[in-house]
C-alpha cells in the first residue's frame, strides 16, 4: 500500500500510447505488480485463499498460492483482502451525448427527416456508431467503477435499430486506451425514441418495422440491387455482433424472441424486472437476460385509503422482484446484472445482496457480472475471470463484497489503479483526556459519514452581583476535528477561565493506543506540547452483519397472472360431466332439458338426454335448474392488448398484427370470463383503412399469450371505413394524411390491391423464371398481406357505418373477386342488407349505439333482427371492456327490437360469430367434438337475472362463482399480508414511494398510440 | 325567479299539450306504484293531468260513465315513469360534434350557468328513450369546480319551459380529486395523494363561505349573479349535488354539509360509498350512484361491485337511486331500466329496483310530491309495458302519458326500421 500515493500521480501522466506525443520524458510506471497475501476470486468456482495475483502491464501474468514474484515487480500487501473481477455492464450510455431532439411541428411528419441515402424510416439506424461520439465523462465512469465495474458497453439509447455499442474500459485516460472494441454488439428495441415520424405509433408496428428492416437486410444482401441503402450496408458489417434487444416487459422478450427466430438471430435481452412472472414460457432459454436490479421500493401504506387503492399486482411485485434472478437461475435462463437504475455502489450491493438473500448464490451473482457478459461480448478469452493472460482488471475489497458488507479499496483498470479509497483513515472517536500546558480537559470525539467533529468540557466562573457569590457555568465548545493519514488537527475556541480565543493543535496519531501526542498555540500566541489519552472508545459499535438466509420459497407465492384473482395453480382440463341442465345446444336438437354434457380432454363428448356412462374420476356437477351453453364469442373485442390498438402511422398497415402484442395480464380477461366469454376476435383499431392482422384467442387467464391464441387459426384483418379513416374526428391539424375524404378511402383500397396484384405478379415471375436470370423481388409484408386477402386466404372485418361506403366496398371486392367476410358496427346494414347477403358478407354489430358521431345517426337498434331475417349471419359484439361481460344482456336486446326468437338472439354471440370467425367447426355450439368452451348460468342466459356460475375453457374451469367469492377474500389476506410486510418496512424508515395507480383506460376502434383513453365515445 | 316558477305551476295544470284526454281509467293492469307496494289488478284513473284512482280493480266498482276513456291492460306492467338524473340529454346530440355539445361552459365557479334553457325537446335522441319507459330527466351541466345549475324536464314539451318540472333543482360541484396522476394500466405513472388537495377543498370552503353569507344580506343589496344562484343551496330546496366517488372525498363531503348546514346534499357517483354508509344515513346525504354498467375501478374490487352497490346501500339504508352519466350517456339514457334490471340480479328487489329509478329520484331531487310513484294527487306521469320493463326482452311499452297527455312511443327509428322493412317486402 505504500505506493499507493505514487500511483496515483502516474495516474494522469501514464498513457502506453506511444504514439501520443508527450511533454517532457515519459512518465515512470511500474511495469509488474504483485498482489500477496489476498484471498483471490479467480472466478464463481475457484476462489484462492492467501494467494497471489501478478500483473503485467494490463495483463494478468498469474494467479495462485505458489506464485514467483519476479524482482522487477512491486508487492502490494493485500492481507485480509479479497480481489474480485471486474464486472462488465452491458446497458450503458457512459461518455456519450445525449440525442438531440428537433421537430416540433403539431402537423404529423409522414416521412423521415433524415438527409442523406439512409433507410426510409429514421427510427432504423444501424449506422450510429457509439464509438464515434464516445469521450470519456469520468463522473459516469467512477459511479460504475465504485459499484465494481471495469468494462461497459456503451450505446445510443435512442430508436428501434439503435446501431452499435462500443465496448470501453472504464479508466480515466485516454480515450484510445479506454476504447477497447468500437463496435462490440448491436442494439434494438420496440421504442420508437426521439423520431417523430408518424410510423410506427404501436408496439405491433415496431414489430412489423423491425421485421421488415431484416428482410430488407437480407434482400439487400443477397440480390445487391442497383441502389444504394447507407442504413443496410452499416448492418452488413455489423450484423454478426451480439445482439442486445432492450425490452420494458417479460412478454415483449417473447415478442423479441419471435422475430430472432424468424432470421435465426439470436437476441440477448435487457429486462425489466417481472420475468419472473413469465417463467413457465421463459425457462430453458440459451439467451441471456440482462436484469435491472432496482427492486421496487415499498409504497407508503401508513394511510389506509390511499394503501387500499394499490393494485394487489404491484404489492405482490414488490414482494417477488428480489426473487426474479434466482427464479430465473432455477429455470435455466442465464442472467447477467446492469447498474441500470442504480444510484450508487450502496444501493447496487445491497440489492444484489438481496438477490442473494432470495436464492442465488454468490458464484451466480459473480457469474452474471462476469462470464455471462463476457461471453455474450465473445470476449470470454480476454475478460471475467482473473485467469493468466486476462485483462488485468479487478477490484480489490475490504472483504467478500459478495457474502457481508465490504468495502471498496481500489480498483485497477487495465492495469492502472483507479479511485484508491483512503483507507488507512484512523478511527479516533471516543472519549479523551486532553491535556494542554498542564490543564486538563475532557474531549469527546464523534464520527458521522466517516468525518470526525468533538466537544471539549471547561469552566468559567463568574459573580453574582447580588451576593457576592462565584458561580460556575460549564462550557462545551464545540472542537473542530481534521485527520490526514495518521496527522490530526483540532481546533476550538475558549472564553473560560484559562483562555479567551482560539487554539489549534496538531498531532500525530497512534490509534491503537489512543494517544496522540503534538504541539500547539495558545490564544495568546504561546507555543505549547499538548497530549490526549483516550479513556473509552466509542460505544458505536460496527454493524454486525448476519450471513444472508438463502430463502427459494418465493416462487411459491407467485400467481398466475400474479394479480388479484391469479391463479396459484393453473387449472386442469379434467373430464367433467354436467347432469341435469337445461342445455342450449345451437344445434337443430335446440334447447334440451333435464340433459347431460360430458367433457373430457378439452373436448366435448357427450351432449344429450340418452344414455351414457359417467367416466371414471369424472368431476360431476349438478345443474338442476341451470342452463348450459357455449360459451360466447366476441367478434370484436380490443382487450388484452398491449401499447396501441392501432397502427395509425400510415393509410394501409396489414404488415402489423396484433397476435404479436397479446397481453395476458388483462383483467378484464377475467371480468369477461364472468359473462361467459370464452373466445374473442381481438382486433386491430379503425384508424386506417387497411389496419393490421387480428389475434383470435381463447380467454385463458392465467395463461401466456401464445397458450391464448388459437392454434391453426383462420386468418383476419381489420379494415376500416368513414370518420375515423378520415381522421374527421381527430382535430385540426390531422388533415395532412391521404384520404380525408370517403372518396379518398376507395382509391386507397385500390391503390393497395393494384400493388398486391403486381406484387404477387413479379413473384409468380420469379419463381417460374431462372433463378440467376431475375432479380429477387423483396419481401414487403404488407403487401404480403394484401395477396393474401386477394388469394382468398385471409378474411376481412371491416369497420363500417354508412351504407354508400360499405356498398363501394363490397363493388371493389368483386370487382378484385375477394369477398369481405364480415361488416363490424355496420349500424347501416339494415339499408343494404340485400346487398350483402347477394356478396355474402356478415354482419357484427351493436345491439342499440348511436349518436356518438354524425355517421351513426341512422343507427337502429334493429338493425341485427332486420339482418338477420333476410339472412344474413348476424353477430352482436362489444368493442367494450364493460359491455363485453354482459353480452348476453346485449344479445336480448333483440328480442326487444325486432322481435328475434331467444334461440336466435342467443347464436348471435355464439354459433355467429363463430360462423364469421371460420371456427363454427370447433366452437360455437354444443356437439360432440367440439372445444370445451361452456358456460353454466343460474338462469335462462337471456334473462336480466342472468349470472355465469362457471366458465370452462377447453375443458379448464377459468370461472368458478364460489372460487371467485374465495379469491375476494384471499386477495384481502394477501394484501393484508404483503401491506404488513410494507409497514414493517415503512417503519425501519427504509425509502419508500408514493403509490402508483393504474388509470383504468380501455382500448377503443379509434384509441392511438400506445396509450388507452378516457374519452370513449367513438368507436 | 319566484314569479316564473309559480307561472310553471300553472302552466301544467292547463290544457293541453299532446293528446290529453279529459279523463282516463287504465284497467286490470299490474301495477308497480313506485314506493316498493304493488297491486297485482289496479285501476289507475287519469282526470286533468292528475292520478285521480288507484284502487285493486277486484275489491272497486269503478262507474263507466265517469272516464271518457278506458284502457284493459290486463297482462301488461303498470309504472311510473322513469326518470334519468343526472344528464346531458337534450343537451348534445352527437358527441363527437363540437356544435352539438351544448353542456360545458368556461369557468371554475358557474353556479349561474343554467342548463334549463339549452334543453332540445325535439332531440332525437329524446324520442329514443322515451320509447324505454324513461320520460323525465334532470338535465346536468358538466365541468369546473361548480358546473353549474341542473333542472327537472319532462320529455315532452313545445319548449323548454312546458317541459320544466321544476327548474334549477341544485348546484353541480365537482369536488376536487383525493388522488391525481396517473398513466394507464399498461404503463402506470405515478398516481399519488393530490397535493393540492387541500387547498383546493379550502378553495370551495371560501366561495361558499361568500356564499352564505352574501344570502343572508337583504335582497336589495344581492347584486352578484353567480352568488344569486347559490342563496336558495342554504335557505331553500336547492340541492347542492356533489359528484365524487374516492373515500377521501365522500368523508370531506359530509363534513362540508355539515359545517354549512346545507339543507340537501347529495352525494353523485359514490363508487366508495358504501363504505360510509352509516354516515351517509346518519347525515340524511343519498347518493346517486354510478352507473351499474361499468367496470370495477381497481383490479381486485369484486368483479360485480358496480352491480351490487345498489344493493349494499339498500341494505344499509342510505336513500340512493341510479343514474348514468358516462359514455355515451345520452343515447345510454334508454338502457335506464336494464341497469335498474342488473341492480335486481345482484341483490335488490324488483319493487326496490323499480323505486331506484323512480320515487327515489324524485326524492332526492325534490319532486316526490308530483312525481315518482303512482298514487292519487301526482301528476299522471306513467307507462304500460307488455312485460318487465327492467327486462331488455320484456320492455314493449305499449304506451306514456307524461302529465296525462299521451305519448308517442315511436320514434324516427321505429320509422326508419318499417321503411326498410317494407323495402325488402316488396322484393
Amino acid at each position: 500500500m505504500k505506493y499507493a500515493f505514487l500511483f496515483l500521480i502516474f495516474i494522469s501522466f501514464c498513457s502506453l500510447s506511444q504514439y501520443n506525443p508527450q511533454n517532457g520524458t515519459i512518465a515512470s510506471k511500474p511495469k509488474m505488480v504483485a498482489f500477496k497475501n489476498a484471498r483471490i476470486i479467480i472466478s464463481p468456482e475457484k476462489t484462492i485463499e492467501n494467494g497471489t495475483l501478478l500483473i503485467e502491464n494490463d495483463r494478468i501474468v498469474d494467479a495462485g498460492i505458489l506464485v514467483i514474484i519476479p524482482e522487477r515487480a512491486i508487492e502490494i500487501d493485500c492481507k485480509g483482502k479479497t480481489i474480485v473481477p471486474a464486472f462488465i455492464e452491458l446497458y450503458s450510455n457512459v461518455g456519450l451525448p445525449k440525442p438531440i431532439v428537433t421537430n416540433s411541428s403539431n402537423r404529423p411528419q409522414l416521412e423521415s427527416s433524415k438527409q442523406g441515402a439512409y433507410y426510409w424510416n429514421e427510427t432504423m439506424h444501424p449506422e450510429t456508431d457509439a464509438s464515434q461520439v464516445y469521450q470519456i465523462d469520468q463522473k459516469a465512469n467512477e459511479a460504475l467503477v465504485k459499484m465494481g465495474f471495469g468494462f461497459a458497453v456503451t450505446h445510443i439509447q435512442d430508436g428501434i435499430s439503435r446501431g452499435t455499442g462500443a465496448f470501453v474500459s472504464l479508466g480515466f485516460e485516454s480515450s484510445n486506451k479506454q476504447l477497447i472494441l468500437p463496435k462490440a454488439a448491436q442494439f434494438y428495441s420496440f421504442e420508437k425514441g426521439d423520431s417523430k415520424q408518424t410510423y410506427p405509433s404501436s408496439q405491433m408496428g415496431s414489430i412489423a418495422l423491425l421485421r421488415q428492416f431484416f428482410y430488407d437486410y437480407e434482400w439487400y444482401a443477397q440480390t445487391k440491387p442497383s441502389e444504394t441503402n447507407l442504413s443496410l450496408e452499416h448492418l452488413k458489417e455489423t450484423i454478426a455482433l451480439p445482439f442486445v434487444f432492450k425490452t420494458s416487459d417479460k412478454w415483449e422478450i417473447l415478442r423479441a424472441r419471435k422475430i430472432a427466430d424468424e432470421f435465426n438471430y439470436s437476441f440477448n435481452f435487457l429486462g425489466s424486472g417481472n420475468e419472473y412472472m413469465a417463467v413457465r414460457a421463459l425457462k430453458n432459454t440459451k439467451n441471456a437476460i440482462i436484469l435491472p436490479i432496482n427492486f421496487p421500493e415499498p409504497y407508503e401504506v401508513k394511510d389506509p385509503y390511499i394503501a387500499r387503492q394499490i393494485p394487489l399486482s404491484d404489492l405482490k411485485h414488490w414482494e417477488l422482484a428480489p426473487s426474479n434472478p434466482a427464479i430465473l437461475v432455477h429455470n435455466n435462463v442465464p442472467i447477467c446484472f446492469t447498474s441500470l437504475g442504480q444510484k450508487d455502489e450502496v444501493s447496487f450491493w445491497k440489492n444484489i445482496r438481496k438477490a442473494i438473500e432470495r436464492g442465488l448464490t454468490a458464484g451466480q451473482a459473480l457469474n452474471s457480472l462476469t462470464i455471462e457478459p463476457a461471453r455474450i461480448l465473445n470476449l470470454q478469452k480476454e475478460l471475467g475471470t482473473l485467469e493468466n493472460g486476462k485483462k488485468a482488471s479487478f477490484t480489490i475489497y475490504s472483504a467478500n463484497p459478495f457474502e457481508e458488507e465490504a468495502k471498496r479499496l481500489e480498483s485497477w483498470l487495465l492495469g492502472t489503479q483507479h479511485l484508491v479509497e483512503n483507507n488507512t483513515k484512523q478511527d479516533v472517536a471516543g472519549k479523551y483526556n486532553l491535556l494542554i500546558d498542564g490543564k486538563q480537559f475532557p474531549l469527546e470525539i464523534t464520527e458521522e459519514d466517516g468525518k470526525f467533529s468533538g466537544k471539549i468540557q471547561t469552566f468559567q466562573d463568574r459573580e453574582d452581583g447580588k451576593k457576592g457569590r462565584i458561580i460556575r457555568d460549564t462550557l462545551t465548545p464545540k472542537v473542530y476535528v481534521n485527520l490526514i493519514g495518521d496527522d490530526i488537527t483540532l481546533q476550538f475556541n475558549l472564553d473560560d477561565n484559562n483562555w479567551n480565543g482560539s487554539v489549534t493543535l496538531h498531532a500525530k496519531v497512534n490509534s491503537r493506543l489512543g494517544v496522540f501526542e503534538g504541539d500547539g498555540m495558545l490564544p495568546s500566541g504561546k507555543w505549547v506540547k499538548w497530549s490526549a489519552v483516550r479513556n473509552q472508545k466509542s460505544d458505536q459499535k460496527k454493524k454486525e452483519i448476519e450471513t444472508p438466509k438463502r430463502d427459494t420459497s418465493y416462487s411459491e407465492k407467485l400467481w398466475f397472472p400474479n394479480m388479484a384473482y391469479g391463479f396459484q395453480e393453473l387449472p386442469k382440463a379434467e373430464t367433467t360431466v354436467f347432469r341435469n341442465a337445461t342445455v342450449w345446444t345451437n344445434e337443430p336438437s335446440g334447447i334440451l332439458e333435464d340433459a347431460t354434457v360430458i367433457v373430457s380432454d378439452g373436448k366435448i363428448t357427450f351432449v344429450g338426454k340418452g344414455n351414457f356412462a359417467i367416466p371414471v374420476g369424472a368431476k360431476i356437477i349438478d345443474a338442476a335448474g341451470k342452463h348450459l351453453t357455449s360459451g360466447i364469442i366476441d367478434e370484436h373485442s380490443h382487450i388484452a392488448i398491449s401499447k396501441g390498438v392501432n397502427e395509425g402511422g400510415q393509410a394501409i398497415t396489414a404488415e402489423v398484427s396484433i397476435a404479436d402484442v397479446v397481453h395476458p395480464d388483462d383483467i378484464n380477461i377475467y371480468r369477461q370470463l364472468s359473462g361467459g366469454v370464452t373466445a374473442a376476435q381481438l382486433l386491430h383499431g379503425s384508424a386506417n383503412p387497411i389496419g393490421g392482422q387480428s389475434a383470435l384467442i381463447k380467454l385463458k387467464w392465467g395463461h401466456s399469450p401464445e397458450e391464448m391464441l388459437l392454434t391453426n387459426a383462420p386468418k383476419f384483418i381489420k379494415c376500416a371505413l368513414g370518420e375515423n379513416v378520415k381522421q374527421a374526428n381527430w382535430g385540426d391539424y390531422n388533415s395532412v394524411r391521404f384520404p380525408q375524404t370517403r372518396m379518398g378511402v376507395e382509391q386507397v383500397f385500390y391503390d393497395g390491391f393494384s400493388r398486391a396484384m403486381a406484387y404477387q405478379k413479379e413473384w409468380d415471375t420469379y419463381s417460374n423464371s431462372k433463378k440467376e436470370a431475375v432479380l429477387k423481388p423483396r419481401k414487403d409484408l404488407e403487401l404480403e398481406v394484401l395477396s393474401e386477402i386477394l388469394r382468398s386466404e385471409r378474411f376481412i372485418t371491416c369497420h363500417s357505418y354508412v351504407q354508400s361506403e360499405i356498398n363501394m366496398l363490397m363493388h371493389l371486392a368483386d370487382s378484385m373477386h375477394f369477398r369481405i367476410n364480415t361488416f363490424t358496427h355496420i349500424l347501416e346494414g339494415y339499408k343494404l342488407a340485400d346487398k350483402m347477403l347477394k356478396h355474402g358478407a356478415g354482419g357484427s354489430t351493436f345491439s342499440d349505439w348511436w349518436a356518438y358521431k354524425f355517421e351513426v345517426n341512422d343507427a337502429i337498434p334493429y338493425n341485427a333482427a332486420m339482418m338477420h331475417d333476410l339472412g344474413v349471419v348476424v353477430a352482436i359484439n362489444s368493442d367494450d371492456a364493460e359491455m363485453g361481460r354482459r353480452l348476453n344482456q346485449e344479445a336480448a336486446k333483440s328480442v326487444k327490437y325486432g322481435g328475434m326468437s331467444e334461440e336466435n338472439a342467443w347464436k348471435m354471440i355464439t354459433l355467429n360469430p363463430a360462423k364469421l370467425l371460420h371456427l363454427d367447426d370447433r366452437m360455437g355450439s354444443l356437439k360432440v367434438g367440439k372445444d370445451a368452451d361452456l358456460v353454466l348460468w343460474t338462469t335462462n342466459p337471456l334473462d336480466i337475472l342472468a349470472k355465469v356460475e362457471v366458465t370452462m375453457v377447453d375443458g379448464k374451469i377459468l370461472y368458478d362463482a364460489n372460487r371467485d367469492a374465495e379469491m375476494r377474500i384471499l386477495n384481502q389476506k394477501e394484501r393484508g399480508r404483503i401491506v404488513t410486510k410494507m409497514l414493517e418496512s415503512n417503519e425501519k424508515g427504509e425509502e419508500s414511494k408514493a403509490f402508483i395507480k393504474r388509470r383504468t383506460k380501455h382500448f377503443h376502434c379509434d384509441t392511438l398510440g400506445e396509450e388507452g383513453t378516457e374519452e370513449q365515445n367513438s368507436h | 325567479m319566484k314569479i316564473v316558477y309559480t307561472l310553471l305551476l300553472i302552466l301544467f295544470v292547463l290544457p293541453s299539450i299532446g293528446q290529453q284526454s279529459k279523463s282516463c281509467l287504465i284497467l286490470n293492469g299490474y301495477l308497480h306504484i313506485g314506493n316498493g307496494e304493488v297491486i297485482e289488478s289496479a285501476l289507475v284513473g287519469v282526470r286533468d293531468g292528475k292520478i285521480a284512482l288507484v284502487r285493486n280493480a277486484l275489491a272497486y266498482t269503478f262507474v263507466k260513465s265517469e272516464w271518457d276513456t278506458i284502457i284493459d291492460v290486463k297482462g301488461q306492467h303498470i309504472y311510473p315513469g322513469f326518470i334519468a338524473p343526472n344528464s346531458t340529454l337534450g343537451l348534445t346530440e352527437i358527441d363527437a360534434i363540437r356544435a352539438t355539445r351544448d353542456f360545458n361552459e368556461v369557468g371554475q365557479y358557474n353556479p349561474h350557468i343554467r342548463s334549463q334553457i339549452a334543453f332540445n325537446v325535439e332531440s332525437k335522441v329524446i324520442s329514443t328513450v322515451r320509447t324505454n319507459g324513461v320520460l323525465m330527466s334532470q338535465a346536468t351541466p358538466r365541468g369546473g369546480d361548480i358546473s353549474g345549475t341542473s333542472s327537472i324536464l319532462a320529455l315532452d314539451g313545445w319548449n323548454w319551459e312546458d317541459a320544466t318540472i321544476l327548474q334549477n333543482d341544485g348546484i353541480h360541484v365537482n369536488w376536487p380529486a383525493s388522488m391525481d396522476g396517473g398513466g394507464w394500466w399498461a404503463e402506470p405513472s405515478l398516481k399519488k395523494r393530490n397535493e393540492n388537495y387541500e387547498q383546493q377543498k379550502q378553495s370551495l370552503y371560501q366561495f361558499f363561505d361568500l356564499a352564505k353569507t352574501y344570502s343572508k344580506i337583504r335582497k336589495s343589496e344581492q347584486n352578484d349573479q353567480r352568488l344569486d344562484a347559490m342563496v336558495d343551496c342554504f335557505n331553500s330546496t336547492k340541492r347542492v349535488y356533489f359528484h365524487a366517488d374516492e373515500l377521501q372525498q365522500l368523508q370531506d363531503i359530509v363534513d362540508f354539509s355539515i359545517h354549512f348546514k346545507l339543507p340537501f346534499s347529495v352525494i353523485v357517483g359514490g363508487y366508495d360509498s358504501h363504505l360510509l354508509a352509516d354516515k351517509l344515513k346518519d347525515s340524511n346525504i343519498p347518493v346517486m350512484l354510478v352507473r351499474t354498467h361499468s367496470l370495477p375501478e381497481n383490479e381486485e374490487d369484486a368483479i360485480d361491485l358496480p352491480y351490487r352497490l345498489p344493493f349494499l346501500l339498500q341494505k344499509a339504508g342510505v336513500l340512493f337511486c341510479l343514474q348514468n352519466a358516462g359514455d355515451m350517456e345520452t343515447m345510454n339514457a334508454r338502457n335506464l331500466p336494464f341497469q335498474a334490471g342488473t341492480a335486481m340480479a345482484y341483490g335488490l328487489t324488483e319493487e326496490e329496483a323499480i323505486r331506484s329509478i323512480s320515487l327515489s329520484v324524485c326524492e332526492i331531487v325534490g319532486i316526490e310530491k308530483n312525481y315518482g310513484s303512482i298514487e292519487e294527487g301526482k301528476s299522471a306521469t306513467l307507462f304500460v309495458s307488455n312485460g318487465n320493463a327492467l327486462d331488455m326482452r320484456t320492455n314493449q311499452v305499449s304506451f306514456a302519458m307524461i302529465r296525462g297527455n299521451f305519448m308517442s312511443t315511436d320514434n324516427f327509428q321505429k320509422d326508419l326500421y318499417e321503411k326498410y322493412s317494407k323495402k325488402y317486402k316488396k322484393d
